[in-house]
């Protein structure tokens, strides 16, 4: 029989590597169960949140992710690739992409979004990032350095953004909740207080 | 604003493409012969290049938009005997318009057909031991260059696999600093194994030279030492 869809194909290759073995379906349904529910530690934007957030308060904790964030990170989750920590600053704005393939802080923040994937953000986020992210809504003023890292290498990379004003006195689960994934691409800032609604918006 | 991939949205359209692509596919990694073609200037090397168009932002994305993705995405664990290079220079020899034609998840489930193939998963219970990941801990010891270096990038054409973008090849960058250690992908890609690690620097590049006076950001990427040479 001719399989024509990924589904099918996927199914298939489900089937036969059940058969010898390697692949165990109820295993793959509680893979799958974890990362949608992505409680605790498990990685996600949620919990790359609470970094920042603590960051925001947090001096000694900031220094160490600037200058050894693989240690830094390490009480959250254990990261099998090295990790860099990107400080934006009223001067610089960073952004990350992966032009090759979908490189990405998996380790910290999940799965990528499928606009991180897209062809359309790997091809042109290197050659016209202003463009690009002012459609998503950010604008970078000329005279703020925009600094693109390619994540071509095992280095993975995460924004630190700016911490909004209107958040003074606000403590870390507070924070967190106005630190959006795009804010941590670099193709977004935390929302201004007042803004959210308190949910976890990932576009 | 829910948008999806045009090239998703353009196969969905024409389903007689994947009919006539897929048995073919199917065929090949049934009969063991994991690629019928080497090379790495591929269509997976997008940087820079035109005619893509605007970004498809959807709101709110499920992290799986189907349930045959998630497990695809949790059957890479099955194919353990390979390296991270060799998984993504297989997904790298796809034909270009079979890539531009399919998902992230469908580039991943034919790299994993033909991984699972190529290591007898598909016939024999024997499974190869897993290879294991390095620890991205520093090698200690200084590279051939230091921050504030000139550097250019070596012209890396290859029938393999290599991690240089081609915006980059022969453009002259400098070293900012060490940014990890890792096994040559080239090697870890062709053997499955990974070998002894490299010094990775991160080098930062005139987006004006790479990409015209319009542009005036900063771009940095990460580079093995053998990728980069003195200008």
């Amino acid at each position: 029989m001719t399989e024509t869809t990924p589904a099918e194909r996927a199914a298939s290759l489900e089937r036969e590597l059940h058969e010898h073995g390697h692949v165990d379906p109820e295993a793959i349904d509680a893979s799958i169960a974890e990362a949608e529910s992505a409680e605790g530690n498990y990685p996600s934007p949620a919990l790359g949140a609470r970094v920042v957030a603590r960051a925001w308060l947090d001096p000694q904790f900031r220094q160490g992710l600037l200058t050894n964030a693989v240690e830094t990170l390490s009480e959250y989750v254990p990261q099998g690739v090295p990790i860099s920590v990107l400080e934006n600053t009223p001067k610089v704005h960073h952004v990350i992409v992966c032009t090759l393939c979908s490189c990405y802080p998996s380790g910290l923040l999940g799965n990528p979004p499928t606009w991180y994937k897209s062809f359309e953000y790997r091809s042109r986020v290197v050659r016209e990032p202003r463009a690009v992210l002012a459609e998503f809504g950010l604008e970078i003023e000329p005279d703020v350095a925009l600094r693109v890292h390619d994540s071509t290498a095992e280095q993975r990379y995460l924004v630190l953004p700016l911490r909004p004003a209107g958040t003074e006195g606000w403590d870390e689960g507070r924070l967190a909740t106005v630190v959006t994934r795009n804010s941590m691409i670099g193709t977004g800032r935390p929302l201004a207080p007042g803004a959210g609604n308190g949910r976890q918006p990932d576009a | 604003m829910t948008t999806t991939n045009p090239a998703e949205k353009a196969l969905k359209g024409q389903p007689a493409d994947r009919r006539v692509l897929a048995p073919r596919v199917a065929s090949r990694h049934r009969s063991g012969a994991v690629w019928d073609h080497l090379g790495v200037d591929g269509v997976h090397d997008m940087g820079g290049m035109h005619g893509f168009g605007r970004v498809p932002v959807e709101v709110d994305e499920p992290l799986f938009h189907e349930p045959w993705e998630g497990r695809v995405w949790a059957m890479w664990s099955a194919i353990g005997a390979t390296t991270v290079d060799r998984f993504r220079f297989t997904i790298e020899q796809m034909p270009p318009a079979t890539y531009l034609a399919s998902g992230y998840y469908e580039r991943w489930l034919w790299a994993i057909e033909r991984l699972a193939a190529e290591q007898g998963l598909l016939t024999s219970s024997d499974r190869p031991p897993a290879t294991a990941r390095p620890s991205p801990a520093l090698v200690a010891g200084e590279g051939w260059f230091r921050p504030g270096d000139s550097v250019r990038v070596r012209n890396a054409v290859t029938e393999g696999h290599t991690r240089v973008p081609r915006y980059l090849r022969l453009h002259i960058g400098q070293v900012e600093r060490i940014a990890c250690a890792w096994p040559n992908p080239g090697d870890s890609a062709a053997t499955g194994r990974y070998g002894p690690p490299e010094l990775v620097y991160t080098v930062a590049f005139d987006g004006g030279d790479l990409f015209g006076p319009h542009a005036d950001h900063t771009l940095t990427a990460d580079l093995a030492e053998s990728d980069l040479e003195q200008p």
